[in-house]
């Protein structure tokens, strides 16, 4: 039972702690959408009549890059918080276990019922934090799929973007470019994402 | 764990250790109480493994609650890894321990606990009516470290000072010193860095009454052990590590 919890412990560090690295990467590819929209802004200025549907989908990609940073920043602060209830909760439950382990052993010993009193609070403390911890979990799990909606709408603008391409004659090939870069921004950051909420999925504390 | 008196008069001096229970990769220690009426210290409670046999063995001698006090002599592991978990049990008590040592110690988890930092000049510790003071010894072995005294019952912890390497379960006092000192020889030599620091040192433990000198590891020294372990000592060049 003991082991049990300990193994448990170390899955939850693990996959507290590397989402931080998905989370990064996420940011990375956000800074490259917005660096795509402003390429395109400054194609379909030049491309001019050729390249009207283009514009307003450059501001639209510049948005979801901003939001895509913005929810990713308040992610991380999240995803930090919820790594230090990690920590308090490995301690909270580790004293629980300890305390209860001495009660065990000394029953014999005069002052044993002292006991009760830091092994009740001790629970208590343990409960309360897993209750939190479970709570800015689901929040964070609530945060990661608010980020997959920019994301797929970047998909869906790279589409049409493509399509907008086609009328652009010379200016063909940059905005298509400008329209990949997009699609593939999207799609690593679904994919980063993806995986952080699997990490979270292994976790499962019972309260 | 087991339970040694070492002084019995309006308050005690209690030794608690060899626990049969330790890990056989961990260093054996000895931990200290000083228990008096209402209140009680723990010296150097040890390392993370070693909370529940000692606080089960506390038990024996006092009620959580009055377990009022913690002291480390500075910041090993062996010494006080066990913070965090005495800080969930003991939510009331003070951690007495170098000022220096604080924003390390803190690693271990202390948030409920207060910490009292002591001055590198040392102080007092004051329980109930007794007075356990606080006496220097720095860099031996640790950069700031602390020993204590206690005039009334005449025992002088002296941390890491005095320690030996023994298998498990040796008798808790030292019996025949001279076949005693190879156990000590390599441990001091290591581990205690400064000549300069030992000189001092030296000068200001001779000039206390000492029944009982009692180190965290292997035995305690009494009687005119005492004075053959400062002899001994003060002769054994130190800080060999550096030569090498
Ligand atoms: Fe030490
Ligand atoms: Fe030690």
């Amino acid at each position: 039972m003991n082991t049990m919890k300990v193994n448990n412990a170390k899955s939850h560090f693990v996959a507290v702690a590397s989402i931080a690295a998905e989370l990064s990467a996420v940011m990375e590819v956000a800074k490259e959408i917005s660096l795509a929209a402003a390429n395109a802004k400054a194609i379909a200025f030049r491309a001019g009549e050729k390249a009207k549907g283009f514009q307003p989908i450059t501001d639209f990609i510049n948005e979801l890059a901003k939001e895509t940073i913005e929810l990713v920043n308040d992610i991380n602060q999240h995803a930090f918080r919820l790594y230090q209830l990690t920590v308090n909760e490995h301690r909270m439950s580790g004293a629980y276990y300890k305390f209860e382990q001495v009660a065990q052993n000394s029953t014999k010993m005069h002052y044993a019922s002292s006991l009760t009193k830091p092994l009740n609070r001790a629970k208590i403390n343990m409960l309360e934090c897993r209750k939190e911890f479970n709570q800015s979990l689901s929040r964070l799990l609530e945060q990661l799929a608010e980020v997959m909606h920019p994301a797929r709408a970047a998909r869906v603008i790279a589409a049409n973007s493509r399509i907008e391409a086609s009328q652009a004659g010379e200016y063909l090939q940059g905005l298509q470019a400008v329209a990949e870069s997009v699609d593939h921004a999207a799609q690593v950051i679904h994919e980063k994402v993806q995986k952080c909420r699997s990490a979270l999925s292994v976790i499962n504390l019972d309260s | 764990m087991k339970i040694t008196k070492i002084y019995e008069g309006a308050y005690q001096w209690i030794m608690y250790g060899r626990d049969p229970n330790k890990p056989e990769k961990i260093i054996d220690t000895n931990q200290y109480a000083v228990r008096t009426k209402k209140r009680c210290l723990l010296i150097d409670p040890g390392g993370v493994e070693l909370f529940a046999p000692m606080l089960s063995a506390v038990l024996h001698d006092a009620p959580v609650e009055e377990i009022t006090d913690l002291f480390a002599s500075h910041q090993d592991p062996d010494i006080i890894s066990s913070l965090g978990l005495w800080d969930q049990a003991l939510p009331n008590a003070k951690l007495h321990a170098s000022g220096l040592w604080e924003g390390f110690l803190r690693h271990f988890g202390c948030e409920n606990i207060e910490y009292i930092p002591i001055a590198d000049n040392g102080g007092v510790i004051s329980l109930d009516n007794v007075e356990i003071q606080i006496v220097p010894a720095h860099y031996l072995h640790a950069s700031a470290n602390f020993h204590l005294y206690d005039p009334e019952a005449k025992i002088f912890m002296s941390g890491d000072v005095g320690a030996a390497l023994e298998p498990a379960g040796v008798p808790v006092f030292v019996e025949d010193f001279d076949s005693h000192i190879e156990k000590m020889r390599f441990f001091h030599q290591r581990w205690m860095p400064s000549e300069q620091a030992k000189r001092v040192w030296i000068d200001k433990v001779r000039d206390l009454e000492i029944d009982i000198l009692a180190p965290q590891h292997g035995r305690m020294f009494q009687g005119d052990d005492v004075k053959r372990f400062l002899d001994w000592f003060e002769g054994l060049q130190i800080g060999m590590a550096i030569k090498n």
